[in-house]
């Protein structure tokens, strides 16, 4: 569980960077540009913006799309799993339903993949699974749509037509970094502004009240996700002598389950495609047989959805065996 | 076989595609929001093409954080919808040399805009830049409706923007006036107990050359 409770930590400590530099006045920035002095890279979004608002070519914003776009060739939407606050955010929304569930588990880690599933959660998985895991009820949610693209269309779109980066307006993951520069002004120099009450509420409304932020309408997600399309390297690979499924003929389907995009890392063909993979590690933490690493490169070809064609034992998949507690609520 | 199962053009539910193109309309409307009246603000060095600065500013609030005299600020809601983030000068902390004393005349905030939304040309210089024009109201000004000899802000300018009249009270000159902001920073009403009756800001502020 390192690596889950590591992407917790990480986005909050950009953030008490971001803040500290700021109140120190050290010219850092936020992740919407970051540097030092006169060096910068900036968000691709907000890069593609600014150029098509000002109709210019910017020098720093074309080569941190380059170097945006090279990133995510290598690594995916790996920034989407380790530095974005947004998904910290998010489990703000675990926290709240722990306790309305009554389970009286330990205060911290809001990891809302470790509670067993509730009935109708197994239900729905048990009928889906017929069809394939894309229907299942549980990863409807957590499938990333294609509807972000639109997103990304109308952010690009209306940023040529009015003149301005519209997006960086709203942007979660730079109110992220602005509420705590309101924070430090308001309690630092008794700054008092509407601020400070509408960024929190926009926070709130994009990225706790809509859930399906990251998977539905993100365009930083869609633009990262289009271009990982490309992307082959760093992938998770089963090791299939260690894997339950290959090397002991048992039905698992543990790095299904725990998947925050829906990939079935097992059953390529059953989840969604590998340009969504965020490297969060969920997989691997979750394999009993510790199967899954992320290589260089994965020994398997093409593993981007293309149906495997080998063998496909009929029920296995992420049901798995759905009479037992598929998890332990209290590792 | 709900709705999701019904599926409208590339292979997309038609809550997805609802959801892509209900989202992409709400872009657009966010961007149609630039038509709503935002007071006009000062602005850091190469940032006094409005429509320039902001077209290119992405909100990320570096040149902010660059200032070595604390003199930018983010701008709030209540000065303009669209206007939220990008920079503004807050005088009442601090002061723009043009950071001759940090950097030898190049504005550290410019070198640090990343998206060149704050941009001058390369013969700029402090007087060539105006930012704004200092604005002396005399109904708060101690040396006006007090007649103490306050001449705190003549002392302070560097452009001789400020001259003492007869009586020895401060008058600004404008064609002299750079909007550095010197004055207003260093403006004692509002401060240290010299509040005048219905003062809302210092008595000489650096405003928007078109207000001035």
């Amino acid at each position: 569980m390192k690596s889950q409770k590591l992407r917790v930590i990480i986005p909050l400590a950009l953030l008490a960077v971001a803040g500290v530099a700021y109140a120190a006045h050290a010219s850092v920035g936020t992740l919407s540009a970051f540097g030092w002095e006169s060096i910068s890279l900036i968000c691709p979004v907000g890069a593609l913006g600014t150029m098509l608002a000002s109709k210019t070519m910017v020098p720093r914003a074309v080569i941190s799309v380059v170097l945006a776009v090279a990133a995510i060739l290598v690594l995916g939407r790996a920034f989407c799993g380790w530095l974005c606050p947004v998904p910290v955010w998010q489990k703000l929304r675990g926290l709240f339903k722990k306790q309305d569930t009554g389970n009286a588990e330990g205060e911290t880690a809001p990891q809302s993949t470790l509670s067993p599933l509730t009935a109708s959660e197994k239900k729905a998985l048990s009928k889906g699974c017929a069809g394939g895991c894309a229907s299942c009820a549980s990863h409807a949610d957590r499938k990333p749509a294609d509807s972000r693209h639109f997103i990304l269309g109308g952010t690009l779109l209306s940023a040529a037509i009015f003149g301005f980066p519209v997006f960086c307006l709203v942007c979660p993951v730079g109110l992220s970094f602005a509420l705590v520069f309101l924070l430090i002004a308001l309690f630092g120099a008794g700054d008092v502004t509407w601020s400070v009450v509408l960024i929190p509420l926009l926070l709130l409304a994009e990225v706790v009240f809509f859930r399906k932020w990251c998977s539905h309408l993100c365009p930083i997600s869609s633009l990262m996700s289009l271009v990982a399309k490309a992307n082959r390297t760093f992938q998770p690979a089963i090791n299939d002598e260690k894997c339950l499924e290959t090397a002991h003929g048992a039905t698992c389907g543990r790095c299904a389950e725990v998947c925050e995009v829906a990939i079935n890392p097992r059953h390529p063909q059953l989840g969604t495609t590998f340009n969504e993979c965020t490297r969060c590690r969920a997989c691997a933490d979750a394999c009993p047989g510790n199967a899954i690493t992320f290589p260089l490169l994965s020994k398997r070809p093409a593993v981007t959805g293309v149906p495997a064609a080998d063998d496909v034992p009929a029920g296995v998949g992420a049901a798995a065996d759905l009479d037992e507690p598929l998890l332990d609520p209290a590792p | 076989m709900g709705d999701e199962k019904k599926r409208a053009g590339a292979g997309m539910s038609r809550r997805t595609f609802a959801l892509g193109v209900g989202g992409g309309c709400a872009l657009l409307a966010l961007g149609a929001l630039k038509a709503v009246p935002a007071e006009a603000q000062v602005r850091p060095p190469g940032g006094q093409n409005e429509e320039a600065l902001l077209a290119a500013c992405i909100r990320c609030e570096r040149c902010v954080e660059a200032c070595p005299s604390h003199a930018l600020r983010p701008a709030h809601l209540e000065d303009g919808v669209v206007t939220v983030r990008t920079p503004t000068v807050g005088f009442n902390d601090g002061w723009c040399d043009f950071c001759e004393e940090a950097n030898g005349g190049a504005p550290l905030c410019v070198a640090a805009c990343p998206t060149e939304a704050l941009r001058l040309p390369a013969d700029a210089t402090a007087e060539s830049v105006i930012l704004g024009k200092a604005v002396l109201i005399r109904d708060w000004c101690l040396a006006w409706y007090r007649d103490n000899g306050c001449r705190f802000c003549y002392d302070a300018c560097p452009y001789e923007a400020i001259e003492l009249d007869e009586y020895g009270r401060p008058v600004v000159v404008p064609d002299n006036c750079n909007g550095c902001g010197a004055c207003q920073n260093v403006c004692v009403s509002q401060k240290e107990g010299s509040y005048a009756v219905g003062a809302t800001s210092r008595a000489i502020i650096v405003v928007p050359e078109s207000e001035a």
